[in-house]
């Protein structure tokens, strides 16, 4: 096991305009499990590569342990990879495929044998080893995949999607199970998902890429909570945060914030009005997350609006309220057990703590 | 058509009411499947067992024969030749195309120019094979100012020994004695000697006949010139004793012969040790001098007369197996005649496209991933052609393989097209051996009939396999 | 990277010149295998171009050094005959005869056994289609004797008798393109939705309609490739035209080259021009539509 490190890692494919990753820095600490998370092209899988070395470096530096693997081939790096579609060799048994990586670098034929049973045993694949790929479910694919890469007891592991092939039932399954191996083995592990709910229970930190650039890096509570730019709040947490342009407004020497309508304003704080006025900014954007929002008046800080209930989404225990106010729209969870019906008007409120400013311009989080 | 005809019956039978109902739903698909399918009973279905009732019966087509037709096909001489042909086109072809199609379609995918290679190694695929054939004749052929792979060996071999300045000719089995005529005769290891012995002070000449007019012109021989004696030197002359207006003068210069250039000479001790050496200028003439008292002889050089380059006569039938001490029958079920590795390479030149498109689409339709997996799991780049990629290709390999196997029963028109006349024979091959004694000739339909059915049943285990895999 | 220590720097420069020496070494390879290949084929160009009278007297190649001996002659040659039978130009429209007939024959029969075979709902397609996909492989030597016979008694019967006719060669090849061409249509035909036939249906077209106006502009590229495919096998056929139209004084291009090697054995000048005429065509096809041809080898592995 080793720490991975990327400085400035920078990519740019031939003929291409833009960069596909924009001098991204990153410290992955021996043994934590780090997830890349963004939305698809974003340039995370691309990271990814180059990690693995299957991607050529356009500028910047991959250490992994103390060496700079930049120049090394992917089997000079000591990494494994599992791939989004397992890479199974379909014509080896399960047997050939975990061990296909020791039999490559002629470790004894015992040693083989014994990793190959040691890994089996962990992922419950002990009865498959004859069978080829084919013959195998989808999670069972998936296990291989993993046995693959655990019998090499590489210096990181490198995940690519892992789960997306499996239905959503196994899928948790799956995911219980990697954070699991994670225990067992304490191994560095770098995986890349599209979807924040894996990042968020899994992961020790998040790494959160758009556009080829990183965004933010964090624990997912600290994502959660202090996401830094509007883009970061926006893709962490579901339902998605709501987002209303307001304007700032001064009052008695003080500011507050509204919308166009009026049918929202914020109360706001001293700390808030700091931050606002010493941004210097006329408007700013709100955000506060659909389970933030109160069924009841507002009581001192923090934000109130007024606004009607367009769709009623049920979903048990609670329900998703789309609401229009003014000319934004919102969605709030509310306690199923509240009598709604479409039309009503209603009136929210966020305490203080639930709300989240940021620039109008650069959508920096400014508070 | 089957089903046309068995549910025929149903449009009277108690049922008619079912029946018209069926007729009048799938009419309009029958009718549309109608042309094709009489078209295959007609010319494939039908002839085809025509075919194999004819291999039972006599050459009028009357008289039942039983087996006779096939005894007499692996009685004849021809035939086994033929079957000997297809089994080294079979063993040999299909391996090599296939290989070398892997080969070309793995190499093309690091290359820039890869939709100009692949273009280039595809377009022998729309030539008509008599086409190609002829060009591959061109260039096989034993004439190095005609055939690209005569000149290339000519090139090569006149790098280690270069013809001298007289070659003889070897086609007529000339020899270098053969060419003396005047105070000349063979000497040890194709040289020739003056026959009459000489002292310095003295002079020899020495005649020889058959010298090429074109070689004397290239060379720029003169008139000879009677040699003078020289004081404690020989001197001398060669010419070519020739004269077109006294042809029976052989023993004295005419003024329309010509010296003999170039000639590289020694002059021999009694004792037989080579004492000097000198070259003839334009006129033939020579000399020798400060030879120290003695009896000597002339030598003039067996290097003068180094054969000419003889080429590989890549389209005849010399075989590339030793069966020279065989008898016949053997010999021709033993040779493998050089011109069917010749039609071979041509071959290959022709088919290895679609080997390289049907692999390259293979090989593009691999999942990437499996190929990096092996990658990261340290195979090298030779470890993952033969471990991952290749065990991979295994299903389009062996189509390659199957297609060309059926392809390579049926070889016909290179056979045709390439070897000359001299070499169908000993090329020939089943389909071949078909059209000459079917359509050619005094026609054995009978004998053509049984080798075509056998050519037949030979297909059947690809179509078998073909059925299967569809099937499957 | 502007501050690279000289360490990895010098780690860099090797492995760039590991990459590029392989990268070379394969170019090299391949640039070897790609003028072997080509070599046939200017061998062929250049005799066309060179007097016949230096044929023999040095090689071919000599052009490159000495370009002046390039010349139309051998075409004005084989052209100045014009469309007089046993001519090159004769050749050219008798192979055009029989290769275009044949093409649009196999494609149209095709396309409608294959829908049959794929829409129709009687039982036993399926089977048939099998026993179709078995005579891809029957090798046409084997029909070739009783279709003789079979021509012959169509003359006796009917006075029409095929045999030494365009026409015979035409049947005999649509015969033997039509197992393919029902494999490959079919194949085709069978990723097109039942849906869309029966939209069609309940607008209350019939099967022709359907057929024509659904289902063939649909097929488009796979008619595209069955045709270029069929063009270029008759048009390359040799053995056919030779049994069947041996005798006839029109002949397809292969038999015009391979009457000028037999009865002039060393005339490869002309036998050489007269094979740029013939591969003309196909090539033209061939570059036109490469991505079909290729479709339809992929598809025709099999024969």
């Amino acid at each position: 096991m080793s720490s991975v490190t990327l400085r400035e890692l920078t990519k740019q494919y031939a003929g291409n305009a833009g960069l596909s990753l924009d001098s991204v820095s990153l410290d992955v600490a021996h043994g934590e499990f780090i997830c890349l998370v963004g939305p698809s092209g974003c340039g995370k899988t691309t990271a990814l590569r180059m990690i693995a070395g299957l991607e050529s470096v356009t500028s910047g530096e991959i250490e992994i342990g103390d060496r700079v693997v930049n120049d090394l081939a992917p089997r000079d790096r000591d990494i494994a990879l599992v791939f989004q579609s397992y890479a199974l060799y379909p014509h080896m048994t399960v047997f050939g495929n975990m061990s296909f990586g020791l039999k490559i670098r002629k470790v004894p034929k015992d040693e083989i044998k014994a990793a190959v049973t040691d890994a089996a045993r962990i992922l419950d694949l002990e009865q498959y080893l004859d069978r080829k790929p084919a013959q195998l479910s989808g999670g069972q694919r998936q296990r291989v995949a993993l046995g693959r890469a655990i019998v090499r007891n590489p210096a990181a592991f490198l995940m690519d999607e892992p789960l997306s092939n499996l239905d959503a039932k196994l899928r948790v399954q799956t995911r219980a199970e990697i954070a699991r191996l994670h225990h067992r083995l304490g191994a560095t592990m770098i995986y890349v998902t599209h979807d924040q709910v894996e990042a968020m229970t899994m992961a020790d930190r998040i790494a959160v890429i758009n556009l080829g650039k990183l965004e933010q890096v964090g624990s997912p509570r600290e994502l959660y909570l202090r996401p830094a730019n509007q883009f970061v709040a926006g893709f962490i947490g579901s339902p998605s945060m709501n987002f209303v342009p307001m304007h700032v407004e001064s009052i008695d020497g003080g500011i507050r914030v509204v919308s166009a309508g009026g049918d929202m304003d914020v109360n706001l704080d001293d700390v808030e009005s700091a931050m606002i006025h010493r941004a210097g900014v006329s408007d700013v954007v709100l955000g506060v997350r659909p389970e933030h929002l109160d069924h009841r008046p507002r009581s001192g800080r923090g934000l109130q609006l007024s606004a009607s209930v367009d769709v009623i989404e049920f979903l048990g225990n609670d329900e998703h309220v789309h609401l229009s106010s003014g000319s934004h729209e919102l969605v709030a969870i509310v306690d199923a057990r509240t009598p709604l019906t479409i039309g009503d008007t209603l009136t929210l409120s966020a305490s203080s703590e639930a709300i989240h400013l940021f620039h109008p311009e650069t959508g920096v989080a400014l508070k | 058509m089957t089903s046309i005809t068995t549910e025929e019956p149903n449009v009277t039978s108690p049922k008619a009411s079912r029946g018209r109902g069926w007729w009048r739903r799938n009419w309009v698909s029958l009718a549309f499947l109608a042309p094709g399918i009489i078209w295959l009973l007609a010319i494939v279905v039908y002839p085809t067992i025509a075919t194999i009732r004819f291999s039972f019966f006599d050459e009028s087509a009357t008289k039942f024969v039983g087996l006779h037709n096939y005894a007499s096909v692996f009685s004849t001489d021809e035939i086994l030749t033929a079957f000997k042909n297809n089994i080294i086109w079979v063993l040999v072809f299909p391996f090599f195309v296939t290989f070398i199609g892997l080969m070309v379609a793995v190499l093309t995918e690091r290359i820039r120019w890869a939709t100009a290679f692949k273009a280039i190694i595809v377009m022998p695929i729309v030539f008509s094979t008599t086409a190609s054939a002829l060009v591959w004749r061109t260039i096989f052929d034993l004439d190095p100012h005609i055939g690209v792979v005569n000149a290339i060996e000519q090139t090569v071999s006149d790098w280690f020994s270069a013809p001298g300045a007289y070659p003889l000719n070897s086609s007529t089995g000339e020899t270098v004695a053969s060419l003396a005529t005047f105070n000349a005769k063979g000497g040890p290891g194709g040289t020739l000697v003056s026959s009459s012995a000489v002292q310095p002070g003295g002079t020899v000449m020495m005649g020889l006949t058959r010298i090429s007019s074109v070689t004397l012109q290239t060379l720029g021989a003169k008139t000879p010139v009677a040699p003078h004696e020289m004081a404690a030197g020989i001197a001398g002359l060669v010419w070519n004793d020739f004269s077109t207006s006294q042809p029976s003068n052989t023993t004295s210069i005419v003024s329309d012969e010509h010296g003999l250039p170039n000639l590289r000479l020694s002059l021999v001790s009694s004792k037989g040790s080579s004492v000097a050496s000198t070259v003839t200028d334009a006129s033939g003439d020579f000399s020798f001098s400060h030879v120290a008292p003695g009896s000597y002889h002339v030598q003039i050089l067996a290097s003068n007369f180094q054969i000419a380059f003889v080429g590989t006569f890549w389209l005849g039938s010399p075989s590339l197996t030793p069966v020279s001490s065989l008898n016949q029958t053997a010999q021709s079920l033993l040779s493998v005649p050089l011109i069917d590795l010749a039609m071979i390479i041509s071959y290959i030149w022709i088919w290895a496209g679609f080997a390289m498109v049907l692999i390259g689409a293979g090989l593009a339709a691999l999942n990437r991933e499996v190929l990096e997996a092996a990658e990261i799991d340290g195979a090298n780049e030779w470890q993952t052609l033969r471990r991952v990629t290749i065990p991979m290709l295994a299903p389009v390999l062996t189509v390659v393989f199957v297609t060309m196997v059926i392809n390579v029963l049926k070889v016909f028109d290179i056979i045709l097209n390439m070897a000359p006349g001299s070499s169908q024979g000993p090329a020939t091959t089943l389909a071949l051996t078909i059209y000459n004694d079917g359509f050619t000739g005094g026609i054995h339909s009978g004998l053509a009939s049984a080798v075509a059915v056998i050519l037949f049943l030979l297909v059947v285990p690809a179509m078998l396999w073909n059925l299967k895999k569809i099937k499957g | 990277m502007s501050q690279v220590p000289s360490v990895r720097e010098r780690r860099t420069v090797g492995l760039l010149k590991r990459l590029r020496l392989s990268r070379a070494v394969v170019n090299v390879i391949l640039g070897l295998v790609a003028v072997f290949w080509l070599v046939p084929t200017i061998s062929l160009l250049v005799i066309s171009l060179r007097p016949e009278s230096l044929f023999g007297e040095s090689g071919w190649w000599t052009v490159f050094t000495a370009p002046s001996q390039l010349t139309w002659g051998n075409y004005t040659t084989i052209f100045s005959q014009g469309f007089a039978a046993g001519g090159v130009l004769d050749s050219l429209t008798t192979s055009l005869e029989i290769t275009i007939p044949v093409t649009i024959l196999v494609a149209l029969i095709s396309s409608l056994a294959a829908y049959s075979l794929v829409f129709g709902s009687w039982r036993g397609r399926d089977w048939i289609f099998l026993v179709i996909v078995g005579l891809m492989v029957v090798p046409l030597q084997v029909a070739l004797i009783p279709v003789v016979q079979l021509y012959r008694e169509m003359g006796n019967l009917f006075g029409l008798n095929p045999y030494g006719t365009i026409p015979g060669v035409i049947i005999f090849h649509v015969a033997f393109g039509l197992p393919f061409g029902i494999f490959l249509m079919r194949n085709f035909l069978t990723g097109i939705p039942k849906d869309l036939l029966e939209a069609g249906r309940i607008e209350g077209a019939g099967e022709w309609k359907i057929f024509y106006s659904i289902v063939l502009p649909l097929a488009l590229p796979a008619i595209a490739s069955l045709a270029i495919f069929q063009f270029i096998w008759v048009w390359n056929d040799l053995l056919v035209a030779l049994v069947f139209l041996g005798g006839n004084v029109h002949t397809p291009l292969t038999i015009f080259l391979y009457d000028q090697t037999r009865s002039l054995a060393a005339n490869y000048w002309i036998v050489s021009t007269g094979a740029v005429v013939s591969i003309f065509v196909p090539l033209i096809v061939f570059f036109s539509f490469q991505r079909y041809f290729v479709r339809g080898v992929l598809a025709g592995a099999v024969k």
